[in-house]
């Protein structure tokens, strides 16, 4: 049995408008990262191959199961979208009691995993809480104790750590690699930290297209030699900007150190730095597109 | 699966606080219709009354319509139900003097002076001295009668009638339908015998009884069931968790039976209850009385009369909402609840059913008539049932498609609205 995602030729389409154009992406276990700006299309291909949205053209195929067998497909797929909440009523163990039987547990299933699953997440002094008085992080994490309730061989979270602070951030990264030890985890985001705490193979999304597939490393490669910094006045950041894409500012008194990317040294004090994921990113997304002459 | 859902559903329904302000309505439309129920004693000879009964005699029904028709004239108004709703009319000048010259060719009676003679005339004679306006001895009179003009027959009668009707706007007292329904005439103890004996051989006590509980519960379990169905309909959404509940293995048929089932289970379950306490007061009356009760008849019949009713009706709300993602299936029941109360008023009696969405039967007697009605009504509930299983079949065909992303209609609607704005 296959345990890879394969995305052939996908077109997406919303009336006129071509949500995704021509995919090809193929997802083995481990995090995967799906980077790119809001309306990109992450949320598109995610749900997409969540079967919530029927495939306009091409092919995807969950684990050898197309997702034309929607039914096949949900049994192996575990989704926590961007917004979502449940019952408020209900308490954490109630909601997640329910939402074990429509994944078809049974009750000792339920009654072995749910209070794992918890602890897990570490809800579990929670378990009796009502939903409507989570907090945003907590939220979150029962959202992952859910989506994986079933055991499914692929997990697909959307903007996980929207709203979160840093504390749950990071804490809510690190669940996430240790989920994806064992089965695919498609984390979609343009928080551009999310991906490079957790994720070693990603694809960048713009307007549709597949911009970069590969690893982080290989992204990051990309922008060596091209990332300066430099301290200049403010009046000479302004003149940078309109050459340059800056990519950090630290004020410092009447000065500014900026970090921007350049294809080679613009003037004797700009100094060549590490590139790092965000470099790259915007590097990808800007530079390598042609929108600043350097 | 279908089992354990079934019962989180129920669990769901019984916290709701919807479900509740249901069960509270349904306490106090028992209660004050039924709350103080009697059972009928057996007709003794020498009674003051034993009710009325519908005549077919053409003179009766001659003098009964005429009798309504000047009382009418003489308080120039008139009570009418166009298309089942209540409506007063006042006539202006040229109809008025129309309906002076129907009177006095029907009746012989020439202008509103002589009316008013006739109408004290008739209460003074049942009263002694009491005077005609005396409204308190007026209640317990017998209804004003008024002897045709010589020479009138019947079929002349009728068209005049028509044609009084028509003026009125319709759905008047002296219409076809409603005319032979003021033949009211009062029942003999030979009569109340037969009708008691019915009550107490045919339908053993508790059937007359579970036809009048019927009666009064079914006016709001005509309307009820849908605000369950909007709000368990729209819960997903509002708890941003469709898309949670859509990603389950779990298929669409299974989701939404096992929802509308336990919305008729708990809606159903409150009647059961409240029809103990008719029950027991049969029971009580049967244990002095020597009679044997049918124990389940109210059972019978809140399966057979009320259910269909449920079934439809939760059925169209669930319909609706998940076809629209909005509270439209309240709008429509509603309008569909006003056109079938107002369209039983004529049929309170029973006998009558049609294809009411409502049937109506207001007395625990008439068994006769229940009896003659008994296919129509069978064929009416059936086909709400049927009605209300294909409905439930066209959600679980929405609610499936909307899980793959098709059928989000208020999307469209939503979408639309912007592209307009």
């Amino acid at each position: 049995m296959s345990t890879t995602i394969e995305i052939r030729n996908l077109n997406q389409y919303y009336g006129k408008k071509q949500a995704l154009r021509d995919i090809n992406l193929t997802i083995e276990t481990g995090m995967f990262g799906l980077l790119g700006r809001n309306g990109a299309g992450k949320t598109t291909l995610m749900k997409v191959i969540a079967t919530l949205l029927p495939r306009s053209e091409g092919e995807v195929t969950v684990c050898g199961r197309s997702t034309l067998r929607a039914q096949e497909v949900r049994r192996i797929v575990g989704y926590l979208p961007q917004d979502f909440s449940m019952y408020p009523n209900m308490t954490v163990y109630e909601a997640m009691d329910y939402l074990g039987v429509l994944s078809g547990l049974s009750k000792a299933k339920r009654r072995q995993r749910i209070p794992r699953l918890l602890e897990r997440v570490n809800l579990q002094d929670d378990r009796r809480k009502k939903v409507k008085a989570l907090s945003g992080g907590m939220k979150r994490r029962l959202g992952i104790a859910q989506a994986i309730l079933h055991n499914p061989k692929v997990l697909i979270v959307d903007e996980p750590t929207a709203g979160l602070d840093p504390e749950e951030r990071v804490r809510f990264r690190n669940l996430l690699c240790e989920i994806a030890e064992d089965r695919i985890v498609i984390l979609s985001t343009h928080i551009v930290g999310d991906i490079e705490a957790t994720c070693e193979d990603i694809a960048v999304l713009d307007e549709g297209n597949v911009i970069y597939q590969g690893t982080v490393s290989d992204l990051i490669a990309m922008a060596e030699g091209k990332v300066y910094s430099a301290e200049i006045s403010k009046r000479e950041l302004e003149l940078l900007k309109k050459d340059y894409l800056v990519t950090s500012m630290l004020t410092l008194g009447n000065n500014v150190m900026a970090r921007f990317l350049a294809e080679e040294r613009p003037f004797a004090s700009a100094k060549l730095c590490e590139a790092g994921v965000e470099d790259a990113y915007m590097y990808l997304m800007h530079v390598g597109r042609g929108e600043y002459g350097c | 699966m279908l089992g354990q859902l079934f019962v989180r559903e129920c669990r769901q329904t019984a916290k709701s606080l919807i479900y509740w302000l249901i069960v509270l309505i349904l306490i106090f439309d028992f209660t004050t219709q039924l709350g103080e129920m009697e059972i009928d004693e057996e007709p003794q000879p020498g009674q003051e009354s034993y009710g009325y009964r519908q005549s077919e005699d053409p003179d009766i029904i001659m003098r009964s319509t005429l009798g309504q028709l000047t009382e009418e004239y003489v308080r120039e108004n008139y009570t009418t139900y166009p298309i089942g709703f209540y409506k007063n009319v006042t006539l202006n000048e040229k109809d008025d003097a129309r309906i002076g010259q129907i009177l006095e060719e029907t009746a012989g009676i020439a202008g509103r002076e002589s009316a008013e003679q006739v109408r004290e005339e008739w209460y003074a004679a049942q009263n002694g001295q009491d005077s005609a306006d005396n409204m308190e001895n007026m209640m317990y009179q017998e209804p004003l009668k008024v002897k045709p003009a010589d020479g009138l027959t019947y079929e002349h009668f009728t068209e005049l009638m028509d044609e009084a009707d028509k003026i009125l706007g319709g759905g008047s007292n002296y219409g076809k339908e409603y005319r032979e329904k003021n033949a009211q005439v009062p029942m003999t103890y030979e009569d109340a015998v037969k009708e008691y004996g019915a009550l107490i051989e045919e339908d053993r006590l508790t059937g007359g009884y579970a036809r009048l509980f019927c009666d009064y519960m079914v006016i709001f379990l005509g309307i009820l069931p849908v605000f369950l169905a909007v709000t368990r309909g729209l819960r997903d959404r509002r708890s941003m968790m469709q898309e949670l509940i859509y990603t389950r293995k779990c298929s669409s048929l299974t989701v939404m039976v096992s929802r509308y089932l336990a919305m008729l289970v708990m809606l159903t379950l409150p009647v059961l209850i409240l029809s103990l306490n008719p029950l027991l007061k049969c029971m009580s009356y049967a244990g002095k009385a020597g009679i044997t009760v049918d124990m389940l008849a109210f059972v019978k019949y809140t399966f057979g009369w009320l259910l269909p009713t449920v079934m439809a009706v939760t059925a169209l709300g669930m319909f609706l909402t998940e076809l629209t993602d909005t509270a439209a299936a309240v709008l429509v029941q509603g309008a569909w609840w006003f056109i079938a109360v107002f369209g039983g008023v004529d049929r309170l009696k029973g006998g009558m059913y049609g294809w009411n969405l409502m049937p109506r039967h207001n007395t625990e007697l008439n068994w006769q008539g229940f009896h003659g009605g008994f296919a129509q009504l069978a064929a009416n509930r059936l086909f709400y049932m049927a009605a209300a299983l294909l409905l439930v079949a066209l959600t679980v065909f929405i609610y499936s498609q909307k899980r793959k992303g098709r059928l989000h209609i208020r999307g469209k609607i939503l979408a639309n609205r912007k592209s307009k704005s």
